[in-house]
């Protein structure tokens, strides 16, 4: 007979899966920290086209830092300790999970959400960099608190495994994390300037052309060829390919910026400053256009564009985004500077 | 899945609630409950037809003699030949050759069990080439 576990936690919702187990894990330690500030602090917010690696035959676009890297930031601050493994064999790594949840400690795990029974059927595509958190088990069930749903679900234990070895690009490989100790009074204010800081240098950087500001006005280019190089039906997937990686579940809208705007309103709030509240209104804006983008983009691949609506007008936008956020990140630093 | 398209009218999150960041009333930007938006719906929607015209394909493929069933399940499951090659523990070539029917008709039972377990069939199914429309996952509670 297989045991059951079950550790109090408390689970609230999140528009993004990462900063929503972040967050909630360390809510669980008595450290009240909100989804946006999670995602400031492990400086979530990103810009990436990378057309050589291909997601069902499509060019990845990203809005966000690379699976993993805000809970490494987090767990790297100055008193956090973090637990992170991978398996090679399943029956090891559910093993292992079983034991952590026996200590009555939460479980943090990378899984795809192909394989998880709970997810709307429109949305489960083969995407292996879906996080939630196991709190619990009952019989052959896990209870689980994936951080993007409104109330916890339950998972069975074949299903689970499948996830949590999925294949494909971004494989999980069983990866499982939970911390180990968890600093009530940290340091929010340095936490903060460096998550902004590390975000204002990867969206500003002059190296490489497809990653940040660069890589936004890199994507521009490439869309107004589209339609030439692809022909219609192949560009319309591309432009639908932005779309749904810029604004479906788990970016909480506008390709995280609108969430990164939050965060810059709550420091604004607690260190007093009034020029991050001007720069999260900046960065609003900017995620509004995101959004026009987002609605003209639909637009056009439904074939339903209004007069004058073209990979050109479309690609336009983009350019408008591209130069708003560079103001916003210009100042951001200047400000970063500042404080140093 | 492929074959029970989601409802046109219907949101991706089938009706449930998900959050976002949106400006409040008072200018905060704060976090709001909201049904998912008409575009994603839209772009979602597209996707899937994709995935739904690669699956007729494939049966008709199926059908003609072009291919084996392996062939319309892996398409079914979203899963290309390399995919398909690294959830089965085998060479891509192996995989490859298994898509043809000559060489599916010679298969193993063994062998057939490592296609049926990844695409939640069963041997016999596969055997005698039925083309299941069933989600991979049985267990989905909006089935």
């Amino acid at each position: 007979m297989t045991k059951s576990f079950l550790i109090d936690f408390t689970h609230r919702q999140s528009a993004h899966c990462e900063s929503g187990v972040a967050a909630n894990l360390l809510n669980h330690y008595g450290l009240d920290l909100s989804e946006a500030m999670a995602f400031g602090v492990g400086s979530g917010l990103f810009f990436a086209y990378l057309p050589f690696i291909r997601i069902n035959h499509l060019p990845l676009v990203t809005y966000r830092s690379a699976a993993g890297h805000l809970l490494k930031r987090i767990s790297r601050l100055p008193g956090f300790r973090m637990t992170k493994r991978t398996f090679s064999s399943t029956k090891r790594a559910m093993e292992e999970l079983d034991r952590i949840l026996e200590q009555s400690t939460p479980v943090g795990l990378q899984t795809g959400v192909f394989w998880l029974p709970y997810f709307p059927k429109a949305l489960r595509f083969h995407f292996n960099a879906h996080n939630l958190v196991v709190y619990g088990k009952q019989g052959d069930d896990y209870l689980i608190s994936d951080p993007v749903f409104p109330e916890v679900v339950t998972c069975p234990a074949e299903d689970l495994a499948r996830a949590r070895f999925a294949s494909g690009a971004l494989a999980p490989k069983g990866k499982m994390y939970y911390f180990e100790q968890v600093d009530r009074n940290f340091d929010n204010r340095k936490a903060a300037v460096d998550g902004i800081d590390s975000v204002c240098r990867s969206m500003l950087n002059g190296r490489f052309p497809l990653i940040g500001i660069r890589g936004i006005r890199f994507l521009e280019r490439r869309l107004r060829r589209w339609p030439d190089k692809l022909g219609d039906d192949r560009a319309a997937l591309h432009l639908g390919h932005v779309v749904r990686m810029q604004e479906e579940i788990g970016t909480g809208g506008g390709g995280f910026r609108f969430m990164y705007a939050a965060f810059l309103q709550e420091c604004g709030a607690f260190l007093g400053e009034d020029h991050l509240l001007s720069c999260a209104a900046s960065l609003n804006t900017a995620g509004d256009q995101w959004r026009e983008f987002a609605v003209m983009a639909a637009r056009i691949c439904k074939r339903r564009s209004k007069k004058g609506e073209t990979y050109e007008t479309a690609a336009d936008c983009i350019r408008q985004c591209a130069a708003l956020e560079e103001q916003v990140y210009s100042s951001l630093q200047e400000w970063v500077r500042g404080m140093a | 899945m492929t074959q029970e398209r989601p409802d046109p009218a219907a949101s991706v999150t089938d009706g449930l609630k998900i959050v976002g960041y949106a400006k409040s009333g008072n200018g905060r930007i704060e976090k709001v409950e909201c049904e998912s938006w008409q575009p994603v719906n839209e772009v979602n929607l597209q996707a899937w037809q994709e995935i739904e015209r690669q699956v007729a394909r494939a049966r008709d493929k199926v059908a003609s003699g072009r291919a084996s069933c392996l062939y319309y399940y892996m398409i079914a499951n979203q899963m290309s030949l390399l995919l398909l090659a690294r959830y089965t523990r085998q060479a891509a070539w192996r995989v490859f050759l298994h898509l043809h029917p000559f060489f599916f008709r010679r298969l193993s039972t063994e062998q057939l069990e490592r296609y049926a377990t990844v695409f939640k069939v069963s041997v016999k199914t596969l055997a005698e080439g039925e083309l299941h429309t069933t989600l991979p996952s049985s267990t989905n509670p909006h089935d």
